[in-house]
């Protein structure tokens, strides 16, 4: 009896092992002998569970947050869920119903159209309306693009990253080689055709792979810089008149005349996006559509005099402003969050200029904080001051915000995308023209409206 | 010893049942789940789902890509199958008649693919096809034919049979072995009688050799058109994800679009079902078209 007894302990004991051993969770380290925990945690205690994807942006910004969360509020035990592939490891946690506290949305398997869709989130709006800054600064009004208010008014997430897509080039290079750089379609036309001619190499590079790089980083831009957020956000949702309209097959004839001249790599069908930003790194192209995130991401592949400069990208007419559209990640708190208190107390926590500092030097992106000045600070990339500055000074450019789709837009604007993306591969590979494209696009919009 | 009935049975059972409970729990399970998750519209990551009765097959009815996605799924099982039989038989008969003394390592070089991830090898052959550093190009290039470089896997009309080389080449070592099993089988003396009787070596591979590994040429062809309809989704999905467009899209890739990037994991499951619903129907056809008198000298 007593062998069984412990034959039944032993494989509890390996089980717990193991399951303890399985987890990639790190916590922070308990009281030892039972001593209370000092610090003002202004009564927040308890788990608090954080999921956050780490992609391009790395993880060095939540490690510091998090531990000078805990510094400020010892009673609460932080329960990090974190890596590459979170989204996915995390998902029958949200299946059934018992997800993290807090989440930032980001990376792939995360949607947070879907998230709202299917009523996973937390509605912050009362609570967000009273945070203030250090200055007093309500925060719903101290953000570079505004939150999202959604069914009449509700605020489901606080954004937190100020994260676009634009144009990259190798300033380096093109001060050597005396290029400049773009601030207009014409200009940017020019810019390509001198550059095939001196370094004979196709100037412009994408990935054909993911053509949602082409969407958000060249289309995207110039629909808004075209029509504005109404354009861009009726083209998003598939309103047939929209796609119909000049503007579009305006900035498709763009497209085209890139195609024509001849500027498009001819292998980008074929790349990924890292093929694709390993041949620009290597010169072989000059221009690349990417969001912030690509020196971070390419940090290990960039040659040592490499510099990278962004425009946003120049598909404005010639005395037009250039325009962004800022593809925004945000941090949200679960519906069935088990510590609310603690996930508003850590989304307040970090959405401080202390922060938004950390955060542009540990990533090399902004923080959706307006009037943060990272000009005195040595460990933010010059692009990204230049980028800063641009944004909190309007008139240079204009930000558009894109919408997201509610009820059932949001299956239309997913199907609009999916077409979007096999168009994009044609147009760019010269087997359709502007007026095809807009016309396919058209045709499609039409079957999803069932017109 | 004789075994009582009872005995038998017992015995059976215990051979049987753990071998049938991780079926149930591996296979059956999940095909129900699957088939279970295609009435519903539900986006695969929360606990909200709303049945639709048929409205995904519906769909799937009206799907443009779907026709596509069958169609390229047909030509890699046409391809692999004719590829990966005509080069593993070769080489089977080669390693085995011609007495070669490289013999095991020729095996060994051939079966190596069959040990690599196949996620390995779909990015290793990206390298051999990449437009600028691949191989391929490079060797056009150095044999003056610069004008047939192309970005192999960007192309509308070569990514689809660029991706089919290295599925027939990780394909060819296993079923080399299993040829070669059969083959050694064969007693020398049928070789021997035929040669006596003047038969060239030509016949001697249709008369002798093909009829008496017919059972082991059968269980190749139905494998390779199975794991190629379940399992080619890996390689297109490294390789191009389905692109350029849609010319390389296979029924596993589109799934894996729509339920893990679109967040429509109904409609997953119900192209899941397509998928099985399609391998097995041309399972039964193959066992009908390969039914042959078992051959016996």
């Amino acid at each position: 009896m007593f062998f069984k007894r412990s034959w039944l302990i032993m494989i509890a004991s390996i089980l717990l092992f193991a399951l303890v051993g399985c987890s990639n969770e790190t916590t922070s380290e308990e009281p030892k002998n039972g001593e209370p925990k000092q610090g003002s945690s202004d009564g927040v205690s308890g788990d608090l569970e954080v999921q956050y994807f780490v992609g391009g942006y790395g993880d060095e910004f939540w490690k510091k947050a998090i531990e000078d969360f805990k510094g400020t509020y010892p009673d609460v035990n932080v329960i990090e869920h974190a890596g590459p592939d979170i989204n996915t490891e995390m998902n029958t946690r949200w299946i059934s119903n018992d997800p993290p506290d807090v989440v930032y949305i980001d990376g792939n398997g995360a949607n947070e159209t879907q998230m709202i869709a299917d009523g996973q989130l937390m509605d912050i709006s009362e609570w967000a309306k009273n945070i203030k800054m250090e200055d007093g600064t309500p925060l719903l009004q101290s953000f570079i693009s505004p939150a999202e208010e959604l069914d009449g008014g509700k605020i489901y997430s606080l954004p937190l990253v100020f994260d676009t897509w634009g144009v990259w080039y190798d300033s380096t290079w093109f001060e050597k080689q005396g290029w400049e750089a773009p601030t207009d379609f014409d200009s940017w036309m020019e810019s390509m055709k001198q550059i095939k001619k001196d370094a004979d190499i196709s100037p412009f590079n994408t990935t054909g792979q993911y053509a949602q790089y082409f969407q958000r980083g060249v289309l995207y831009p110039a629909f808004a810089a075209a029509g504005g957020e109404e354009l861009l956000n009726d083209l998003s949702n598939g309103v047939i008149e929209a796609w119909e309209s000049e503007e579009v097959l305006k900035v498709m004839k763009k497209v085209q005349a890139i195609v024509d001249a001849d500027l498009v790599d001819s292998g980008f069908a074929a790349y990924n996006h890292t093929q694709s930003q390993m041949n620009f790194l290597l010169h072989k192209n000059a221009y690349i559509p990417v969001g912030f995130w690509l020196p971070n991401e390419m940090e290990k592949d960039t040659p040592k005099d490499f510099k990278f400069g962004f425009v946003p990208t120049p598909m404005n007419d010639t005395g037009d402003a250039m325009a962004l559209v800022p593809d925004i990640r945000t941090v949200a708190i679960a519906k069935e969050a088990d510590n609310p208190e603690a996930a508003k107390a850590f989304l307040e926590f970090i959405f401080t200029e202390k922060y938004a500092q950390k955060f542009a030097e540990t990533t090399g992106a902004i923080m959706n904080l307006k009037n943060v000045d990272l000009s005195a600070n040595n460990n933010v990339p010059e692009f990204l001051k230049g980028i800063n500055d641009m944004i909190n000074n309007p008139g240079q450019i204009e930000i558009h915000q894109r919408n997201t789709p509610e009820g059932d837009e949001q299956d239309i604007a997913v199907e609009i995308t999916a077409e979007i993306k096999l168009q994009i591969v044609d147009i760019l590979m010269g087997r359709i023209s502007a007026e095809e494209f807009v016309e396919n696009m058209t045709k499609k919009a039409k079957e999803l409206r069932g017109n | 010893m004789v075994l009582s009935k009872k005995q038998k049975y017992v015995f059976l059972t215990f051979c049987l049942l753990p071998t049938f409970i991780v079926f149930c729990i591996f296979t059956v399970y999940p095909m129900i789940g699957g088939l279970y998750y295609s009435f519903f519209d539900w986006s695969g990551t929360s606990s909200v789902k709303e049945f639709i009765g048929l409205g995904n097959y519906q769909k799937l009815l009206s799907d443009s890509v779907i026709p596509k996605a069958i169609v390229n799924d047909y030509i890699f099982v046409f391809v692999k199958v004719f590829g990966i039989m005509i080069l593993a038989l070769f080489f089977a008969v080669a390693l085995t008649q011609l007495r070669l003394k490289e013999a095991p390592f020729y095996r060994i070089v051939f079966f190596f693919p069959n040990i690599m991830s196949v996620v390995v090898i779909g990015i290793l052959w990206q390298f051999i096809y990449d437009p600028n550093i691949g191989i391929v190009n490079g060797i056009l290039r150095t044999m003056g034919l610069e004008e047939w470089t192309r970005p192999w896997l960007g192309d509308m009309t070569w990514a689809l049979p660029s991706i089919a080389v290295p599925a027939i080449w990780a394909g060819i070592g296993l079923f080399m072995l299993l040829l070669m099993g059969g083959i050694t089988d064969i007693p020398k003396n049928l070789y021997e009688a035929a040669e006596i009787d003047g038969a060239s070596e030509w016949q001697q591979f249709w008369r002798i050799t093909v009829p008496l590994i017919w059972p082991q040429i059968k269980t190749s062809i139905i494998y390779i058109v199975i794991t190629s309809l379940n399992g080619s989704f890996v390689l297109v999905q490294v390789m191009t994800a389905g692109g350029p467009g849609i010319a390389t899209e296979v029924l596993g890739s589109y799934l894996y679009q729509k339920a893990f990037e679109d967040f429509k994991f109904g409609y997953g499951a119900a192209i899941g079902v397509l998928i099985l619903v399609a391998s097995l129907l041309t399972v039964i056809v193959l066992q009908f078209l390969l039914k042959k008198e078992k051959v016996e000298y």
